[in-house]
C-alpha cells in the first residue's frame, strides 16, 4: 500500500524532473540561436519604431477633412498590442518549428526511449516554446513608453497571462503543423504561409471602425476583409490583449481569452494525438 | 517497504517469436532467444538482416506484430516505462542534441532518467572520464569528431542505472584505433558494473570476445550459441590457393568442382580438410605457387551459414545523416 504510493511519487517526480530538462534545453537553445535573437529585437523595433511612428500622423480621425470616425487612441498605441502578438507568433512557431530538426537529426529517439510519457515530452516542447516566445513578447513591453503606453501594476499581470496563452496557443499550432510536414523547406513557408496572414487580417494594423454598427462596417470595408477578420481567432486575442493594455476593446474581452483557452486546449490536443499516433 | 521484484527471471531480455512486417519485407520472421544475465551478447547479421528493427522493438519504438519481449521480465508493450527505464541506448544514427555542450547532453539524460543530481554529478564525470573526454566537457557537441559523439552517446546510455545496454553498431564507421577502444570500455564496464550487453554488428573479428553470438540474416535466427561452439559446429576449414598455370587452375577447378567455394583471379578456395590436404598435395603440389590454410572461424561459419560473405556497407544511414548535417541545417537550426 504504502510502497505503491511512494511508486506512484516517485513515477510522477521522474517525469517533473524530466520535463523540466526538456524545458531548459528549449529556452538554452533558443538563446544559443542569435538569429532567433536578432529578429526577436529588430521585429519589435521596426514595427513599433518606424512603422508606427511614420504612420502615426496620418491615423486620424478625419479623412479629407471629413470626420469618420474618432478613436480615444494613437495609431501607435493601436498597434502596439498587435506588435507583441506578432513577436510572439513568430518566435513560437520558430520553436515548433525544431520538432522536425529533433526528429531529423535523432534526438527524438533519445527522448522516445526515455522513462518519459510523450505527453510529458510534447508539453515540454511546447511550455518551452511559449517561455521563449513570452520573453520575446516583454521585449516589445519594453518598448512601451515610445508608444505612450503606461503600463500599471495591475495591468501587467493580465497582459503576461494573455501573451502566455497566446503563445501556448501558437506554439501548440506550430506544432501540429511541423508534424504535417514530412520534408523540410525552411522557416519561409511557416512565416509567408501561416504567420503573416493570420497577422494581417487579425485587425492588427487597422482598426475595423469601432464607432459603426456590423452592418454599417460591412458597407464602409468590403465584405470579403470583415468576414476574414471577423474568423480570425487571432483577432480575438489581439483585441483581448488590447483590453489589458490600452483599455479599448473592440469585442467581449472574455470572448478573447476564451478563444485563446479553446485555442490552446484544441490545439495542444490535436498535436497530443498526432504524436500518440507516430 | 521494498518494493516486490518483478517476475524472477534469469534472462535479461526474452524474445518469443517476434515479428515485422514493413509492408511486403518480412523484417522480423518470428524470432525468439533469450540473453542472459550479465551476458556480452552479439547479434551479428548482413545490411537489412532486421538487427535495427530488433532493438527498436525492445526500446518501443516500434511495435512487433506478433510476439512478446520481455526486459528483465517486464513485458515491454504493456509497462514501456518501466522496460525503458532499465535500457541504455545507443542507436545506429546520432541522437545527440549537438547544440549543447558534452555535459550538457549528459545533464539532460540524467533528468530525463530520473537520476538525483549528486549521483548525476558523480556519474557524469565518471563516464567522461571512462570514454576518455573529459577534456571536452564543455565543447559543444559539433565540435567532436565522429568516433568522439560516438563514444559521448556510449556514456550517455550509461549515465542512469542501466541493467541492460542496447549498441547499434556502435563501432560503424570508425576507424580501427577507435573501434578497438569502444570495446575496451565495453569490457572494462562489464567488470566494474552489473551490466548485460547486447550489441550489433556485421564486423565478424569483433564478436570473438563474445560470450554467445546470435546470426540473424533476413529476419531469422541462423544459429546462436558462444563463438567456439559455432565454428565447431559451422566452421569449415579453408584453403586459398594459387594455381601456377592457366591449365593448373583449370585441372583444379574441375577436379575440385564441389568444394570450390569461391574464385578471384586466379586464387581458389576450396573447402578442406586433413585428408583433402594430403591427397590434394600428392596430386597438384608441385602445380600450385603458394597455398593458406585457414583454420575455421566466424567467417566461414557465415558463409556456410548464408552462402554469403559479410561485407562492408557503402556510406550507412549515420554517414548519410552527418553528411546531412554538414551540408546544410547547421545554421537554419
Ligand atoms: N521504415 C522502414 N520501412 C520499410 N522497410 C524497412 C524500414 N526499416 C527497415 N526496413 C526493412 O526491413 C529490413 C530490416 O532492416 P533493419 O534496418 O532492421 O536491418 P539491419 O540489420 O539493421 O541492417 P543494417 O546493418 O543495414 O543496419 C530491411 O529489408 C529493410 O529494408
Ligand atoms: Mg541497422
Amino acid at each position: 500500500m504504502n510502497g505503491g504510493a511512494m511508486h506512484w511519487r516517485r513515477r510522477l517526480m521522474v517525469q517533473l524532473g524530466g520535463l523540466y530538462g526538456l524545458w531548459l534545453r528549449e529556452v538554452m537553445r533558443a538563446f544559443r540561436d542569435t538569429g532567433q535573437l536578432i529578429g526577436g529585437v529588430s521585429r519589435p523595433i521596426l514595427w513599433v519604431l518606424i512603422l508606427g511612428i511614420g504612420l502615426n500622423p496620418y491615423f486620424r480621425g478625419e479623412v479629407y477633412g471629413a470626420v469618420t470616425f474618432v478613436v480615444p487612441f494613437t495609431y501607435l498605441q493601436f498597434i502596439f498590442p498587435a506588435v507583441i502578438a506578432l513577436n510572439i507568433m513568430f518566435t513560437s512557431v520558430q520553436s515548433a518549428v525544431s520538432v522536425i530538426w529533433d526528429r531529423e537529426f535523432g534526438f527524438l529517439r533519445e527522448v522516445l526511449v526515455s522513462p518519459l510519457s510523450r505527453t510529458t515530452v510534447l508539453l515540454a516542447k511546447v511550455l518551452g516554446g511559449t517561455t521563449v516566445a513570452l520573453l520575446h513578447g516583454c521585449l516589445v513591453l519594453v518598448l512601451a513608453r515610445f508608444a505612450d503606453i503606461p503600463i500599471t501594476w495591475a495591468d501587467l499581470p493580465k497582459a503576461l497571462g494573455l501573451m502566455a496563452l497566446l503563445a501556448f496557443a501558437l506554439t501548440s499550432l506550430g506544432v501540429v503543423i511541423a508534424n504535417r510536414i514530412r520534408s523540410f523547406q525552411g522557416f519561409g513557408i511557416f512565416s509567408n504561409a501561416v504567420i503573416l496572414p493570420l497577422y494581417f487580417t487579425s485587425s492588427s494594423i487597422f482598426p475595423l471602425d469601432p464607432a459603426l454598427s456590423r452592418a454599417q462596417t460591412r458597407v464602409v470595408y468590403p465584405d470579403w476583409l470583415v468576414t476574414l477578420v471577423e474568423w480570425n481567432p487571432l483577432t480575438y486575442a489581439v483585441d483581448a490583449l488590447r483590453g489589458a493594455l490600452i483599455h479599448y476593446n473592440q469585442f467581449d474581452p472574455l470572448l478573447g481569452i476564451g478563444i485563446i483557452v479553446t485555442a490552446c486546449v484544441v490545439l495542444f490536443s490535436v498535436a497530443l494525438i498526432d504524436f500518440y499516433r507516430t | 517497504m521494498a518494493q516486490p521484484d518483478p517476475a524472477p527471471s534469469a534472462d535479461a531480455i526474452h524474445l518469443n517469436a517476434i515479428s515485422k512486417r514493413y509492408g511486403r519485407t518480412l523484417a522480423l520472421d518470428a524470432v525468439s532467444f533469450n540473453v542472459r544475465d550479465q551476458e556480452l551478447f552479439a547479434l551479428l547479421g548482413p545490411n537489412g538482416a532486421g538487427k535495427t528493427t530488433l532493438l527498436h522493438i525492445l526500446c518501443t519504438i516500434l511495435r512487433p506484430d506478433s510476439g512478446t519481449a520481455l526486459i528483465d521480465g517486464i513485458d515491454v508493450a504493456k509497462n514501456p516505462l518501466e522496460a525503458r527505464q532499465r535500457l541504455g541506448i545507443v542507436f545506429q544514427e546520432p541522437s545527440l542534441d549537438d547544440r549543447l555542450t558534452v555535459r550538457e547532453n549528459l545533464e539532460l539524460h540524467g533528468l530525463v532518467y530520473g537520476v538525483p543530481r549528486k549521483l548525476r554529478r558523480q556519474r557524469i564525470e565518471e563516464m567522461l572520464a571512462l570514454v576518455e573526454l573529459s577534456d571536452w566537457a564543455s565543447k559543444p557537441v559539433r565540435a567532436l569528431s565522429s568516433g568522439m559523439k560516438r563514444r559521448l552517446e556510449i556514456a550517455r546510455a550509461l549515465i542512469h542505472d542501466s541493467r541492460i545496454l542496447l549498441l547499434d553498431e556502435p563501432t560503424v564507421g570508425l576507424d580501427a584505433q577507435t573501434r578497438d577502444r569502444i570495446w575496451a570500455y565495453l569490457r572494462r564496464l562489464r567488470a566494474e558494473r552489473d551490466i548485460t550487453v547486447l550489441v550489433t554488428t556485421h564486423y565478424i573479428e569483433e564478436v570473438e570476445d563474445c560470450d554467445r553470438v546470435c546470426i540473424i540474416d533476413s529476419g531469422k535466427v541462423l544459429a546462436l550459441d558462444t563463438p567456439e561452439a559455432l565454428k565447431r559446429a559451422h566452421g569449415q576449414s579453408l584453403v586459398r590457393l594459387t594455381p601456377t598455370a592457366e591449365a593448373d587452375l583449370e585441372a583444379i577447378t574441375a577436379r575440385y568442382q564441389d568444394r570450390l567455394t569461391a574464385r578471384k583471379g586466379n586464387e581458389l578456395t576450396l573447402v578442406s580438410d586433413d585428408a583433402f590436404i594430403t591427397a590434394f598435395l600428392a596430386e597438384f603440389g608441385t602445380r600450385i605457387t603458394a597455398l593458406k590454410v585457414e583454420v575455421p572461424s566466424l567467417e566461414t561459419v557465415f558463409l556456410t551459414l548464408t552462402g554469403r560473405e559479410l561485407r562492408d556497407r557503402a556510406a550507412g544511414a549515420r554517414e548519410q545523416t552527418l553528411a546531412f548535417g554538414k551540408r546544410g541545417g547547421e545554421h537554419t537550426r
